[in-house]
């Protein structure tokens, strides 16, 4: 294993790490239960640090985590996309990566939003599709499933959108000053 | 803010459950919740009811943990209820103000679904509430294992999930430190918007992810320097073993879903 891996390795455990430690730093919480906090930040961090691979593990590996610490597990398919599958989307912003475009003299906060924007979006689907999953499931027939499934879902991913973006770019900053980048 | 926050739900205890094998625990759980969703009788739910029972039993959790532990899924048990209620038809009519009426039909499928939503997180958090993060870690490797053959990295994940579960309390405690400086020096983490309170959390997020990536540089020397070379060939000081116990355990779980889905 090279030294960049094992690196690699470390920085994705301490990540996951500080994700869970956000999901205690709670800035809002939903009377359903969704609630806005930070969680998405550090696979936000990671994917767009090391790329979309990466990311995607990080997520994963975040939604494991969760898993063997506070589960809820209401359905098969439920599991797969709340767990695993929604944190993974996150690192999906990491195809878009910031390193590749910085040369191109564009600002931080411009090159950072279509990889927020992108992981935002794969996260809500993910959950959006378990509200699909669970409403069909034990809710009557006939409601309009995908209306409750969006607003329910929305409600707290759009905010936690939001905040992750205000919170990345002086940390992304920090960080590539670190590393030597302007 | 910080302090006193139970990280997961493990409750250390001396049982029998508590001693039995993760992976088998993992396997059984994915058995029963599998069963529960072919159980179409109130009978069937009552003697799953009745195994959760003798298994808290058995594993010394005090009922009220378990209780408490639903309290998440209290707003979709009641809206599931309420909207079975008012909106699945059929049955006699039991009872009608205008152009609201609730059926028997409505009300049986309301009840039915909630006690399988019940069911399912009462059996779930005894998984986690008797097996600990670690050991569902060493479970969750081992169970990932065969996909290694198509490229999972089933040893690097475990990997990272132990380093994560090994550095949430410190950074809970690093966070926690942060914090209190940064108000003593006047921040402000608790008023304001949405908005500004997450301009306000830079102070405490800034420091906070530059030491944490800061560990994780000193973390990887030190593997590095131990020779960590990944997965392959690497032995642990605590093997897990299934033993005699482990095999009961899992043949009594395969009767019990045959018993769930015939009663």
């Amino acid at each position: 294993m090279q030294k960049k891996r094992i690196r690699l390795l470390a920085e994705m455990g301490v990540a996951v790490a500080l994700a869970a430690v956000f999901n205690f730093i709670t800035l809002f919480r939903m009377p359903q239960g969704g609630s806005v906090n930070l969680e998405m930040l550090p696979i936000l961090v990671v994917s767009l640090r090391w790329g979309g691979i990466p990311g995607i593990i990080t997520g994963l590996v975040y939604g494991l985590v969760q898993l063997a610490l506070d589960p809820y597990v209401v359905h098969p398919l439920q599991f797969l996309l709340d767990y695993p599958l929604a944190y993974m989307m996150v690192g999906i912003a990491g195809f878009l990566p910031v390193r590749n475009m910085l040369d191109e003299g564009i600002k931080l906060y411009l090159r950072v939003l279509p990889g927020v924007l992108l992981a935002g979006f794969g996260r809500f689907l993910a959950h959006f599709l378990t509200g699909v999953v669970f409403f069909s499931e034990f809710a009557p027939e006939g409601q309009k499933v995908w209306v409750y499934s969006a607003i329910y879902n929305g409600t707290y991913i759009l905010p936690s959108i939001l905040i992750s973006y205000i919170i990345i770019i002086p940390i992304l900053r920090r960080l590539l000053k670190n590393e030597g980048f302007k | 803010m910080l302090r006193n926050i139970t990280i997961g739900q493990y409750m250390a205890r001396d049982s029998i459950i508590h001693n039995l094998d993760p992976r088998i625990k993992i396997v059984i759980t994915i058995m029963m919740i599998t069963a529960l969703f072919f159980i179409d009788t109130f009978s069937g739910y009552g003697l799953f009811f009745l195994s959760v029972l003798v298994i808290i039993y058995l594993s010394r959790i005090p009922l009220i943990r378990i209780i408490r532990g639903l309290k998440p899924v209290l707003f979709l048990v009641l809206l599931t209820l309420i909207l079975h209620i008012f909106f699945t038809r059929g049955g006699e009519v039991i009872w009608q103000w205008g152009f609201i009426s609730i059926e028997a039909e409505g009300l049986y499928t309301g009840l039915f679904m909630v006690t399988r939503i019940i069911l399912l997180i009462m059996f779930t958090s005894l998984l986690t509430l008797t097996t600990s993060p670690l050991e569902l870690t060493n479970g969750i490797e081992y169970l990932l294992s065969p996909l290694k053959r198509v490229g999972v990295p089933a040893s690097e994940l475990a990997m990272m999930m132990t380093i994560a579960l090994r550095f949430i309390p410190t950074l809970l405690e690093e966070a926690d430190k942060i914090m209190k400086a940064q108000m003593a020096r006047g921040a402000d983490f608790e008023s304001g918007n949405l908005v500004k309170r997450a301009r306000n959390l830079i102070p405490l997020l800034v420091p906070l992810f530059i030491s944490a990536f800061r560990r994780a540089d000193d973390l990887a020397l030190a593997m590095e320097s131990r020779c960590y070379h990944g997965g392959e060939g690497r032995t642990r000081l605590h093997e897990l073993k299934v033993r005699a116990g482990d095999f009961i355990a899992l043949a009594l779980a395969l009767l019990l879903c045959v018993a769930f889905i015939y009663f």
